[in-house]
């Protein structure tokens, strides 16, 4: 199968960098893939989860927030905040984001602090939900 | 002349203090190892961004929007509302750091026909606060251990803010790092962003890589299509999220660095200060023990020479 370089920049590491035959990833409205010799494209991702399938026919999943991809001659560029294996996401902190979102937007507050909760509130149930599938059976 | 006792108590307190600063010296290195690494680790996600909104802005340059410089009201109006995000430290003990930082703010500030001001750390909330600046309520970060979701936050409130148009520019102060021994007050607007600064860069580093040998080939480059989706605006706005908050995260931690690179010089001269002293104190520690064994000696001496002679009288 003809692969692409993805490479998967997150804010503090770069999460992966190498060949990929295909990549799954949640678009503007709704989930999107990338294969080899895709048209160039500059596209955003949404908070949740992308998969991507190595030559050597092993899937990988990652949880991202949200950030843009560029495809560029063959070249897949992801650029994201934050990009996590299932396994190192640490289920308690992100239940506890989550329920500290939850309560800030029960309380009045103005229209900035409360984009600031939900964003990060659907961060947190990206985390939970993408741990849950893949960590804990 | 002070006495032996007074002076080993000064020695004595001297060498306390000296244990503390050279504590606070590893710990400001070990600190500022850590930040060098974030600093470096963060710099991909950076440029990254940076080429996306450059290779975006080469292919729509004319696009109007408000995070850009070429918005139509720039040109009617002359007053310009400005915030400043200023990054200072959180305690002291650093040197000239703070006190840097805070002068450059305070000129800005003072020139600038309004102002709104966003004050990251403890220490520089305190001085504009009690100097009668007026400072946002509900900004309250610390400096210490800077983290990509505190950046956000400060983003998304900047920006919300500056998408109601409650200020027409903003600038962000704070310390970088020029070499690991020197570090400057840096100054940068970050919003509005100064399109014609992308496509130039762009346009350099085309022409660097050898792809644009002469302005023609650049600008087939440029012809070259390319998807949006689901609009350039949608995908820029995203885009300038992302940038600010790398900018500011950026900031954040390179101020920090340079927090920590001025406290470890500042606790290294303390210490080489309390070294000198304490050679300085020994010495005279020294003198004064000496005098007093060579008093005594005299005495001693004098008193039985005094006796003996006292002896001769009777015994003649």
């Amino acid at each position: 199968m003809n692969t692409f370089t993805l490479k998967v920049i997150a804010c503090d590491r770069v999460f992966y960098e190498g060949p990929c035959e295909i990549m799954k990833f949640p678009g503007y409205d709704g989930q999107m893939a990338v294969m080899a010799h895709h048209e160039n494209m500059t596209t955003s991702i949404e908070v949740g989860e992308i998969q991507f399938r190595t030559p050597d026919g092993v899937n990988h999943v990652a949880i991202v927030s949200d950030g843009l991809i560029q495809v560029k001659n063959n070249q897949v560029n992801v650029i994201v905040y934050s990009a996590e294996r299932p396994d190192e996401i640490d289920a308690f902190r992100a239940q506890a984001a989550k329920e500290r979102a939850l309560e800030q937007m029960q309380q009045k507050q103005s229209i900035i602090e409360y984009h600031i909760s939900r964003a990060s509130l659907s961060r947190a149930m990206a985390r939970l939900s993408g741990h849950d599938r893949y960590v804990s059976k | 002349m002070a006495n032996a006792r007074e002076i080993s108590t000064r020695i004595k307190s001297i060498k306390d203090t000296m244990k503390i600063t050279k504590a606070m010296y590893m710990m400001s290195s070990m600190k500022l190892r850590k930040a060098k690494q974030k600093l470096e680790n963060t710099e991909p996600y950076f440029y990254g961004l940076q080429e996306q909104i450059s290779d975006i802005l080469l292919h729509f340059p004319d696009m109007q929007h408000l995070f850009f410089d070429n918005r139509g009201k720039d040109l009617l109006e002359d007053k310009k509302r400005r915030a400043f995000i200023v990054i200072t430290g959180d305690k002291g003990m650093a040197g000239a750091y703070n006190h840097n930082v805070i002068k450059k703010a305070q000129e800005l500030i003072d020139e600038a026909d309004s102002y709104r001001l966003f004050v990251v750390g403890e220490l520089g909330r305190h001085f504009f606060a009690s100097q009668g600046y007026k400072l946002e309520d509900n900004f309250c970060y610390s400096a210490n251990n800077p983290s990509i979701h505190r950046a956000r936050m400060i983003t998304e409130n900047i920006v919300e803010r500056y998408k109601n148009e409650e200020f027409d520019e903003v600038y962000v102060v704070f310390t970088g790092m020029v070499n690991s021994i020197k570090e400057e007050v840096i100054v940068q607007e970050i919003l509005p962003l100064k399109t014609h600064q992308f496509i130039k860069n762009e346009l350099l580093e085309q022409s660097q890589k050898g792809l644009g040998n002469s302005d023609k080939e650049v600008a087939m480059e440029a012809d070259d299509w390319f998807l949006i989706y689901p609009s350039p605006r949608k995908v820029l706005e995203k885009l300038v999220y992302n940038y600010v908050t790398g900018f500011v995260y950026g900031a954040l931690v390179e101020s920090s660095a340079s927090e920590e690179n001025a406290r470890m010089m500042a606790m290294q001269s303390a210490t080489d200060n309390a070294n000198e002293m304490l050679r300085e104190l020994q010495v005279e520690y020294n003198r004064i023990r000496q005098a007093a064994i060579t008093q005594e000696i005299t005495e001693v001496i004098g008193g039985a020479k005094a006796l003996r002679n006292k002896k001769k009288k009777q015994a003649r």
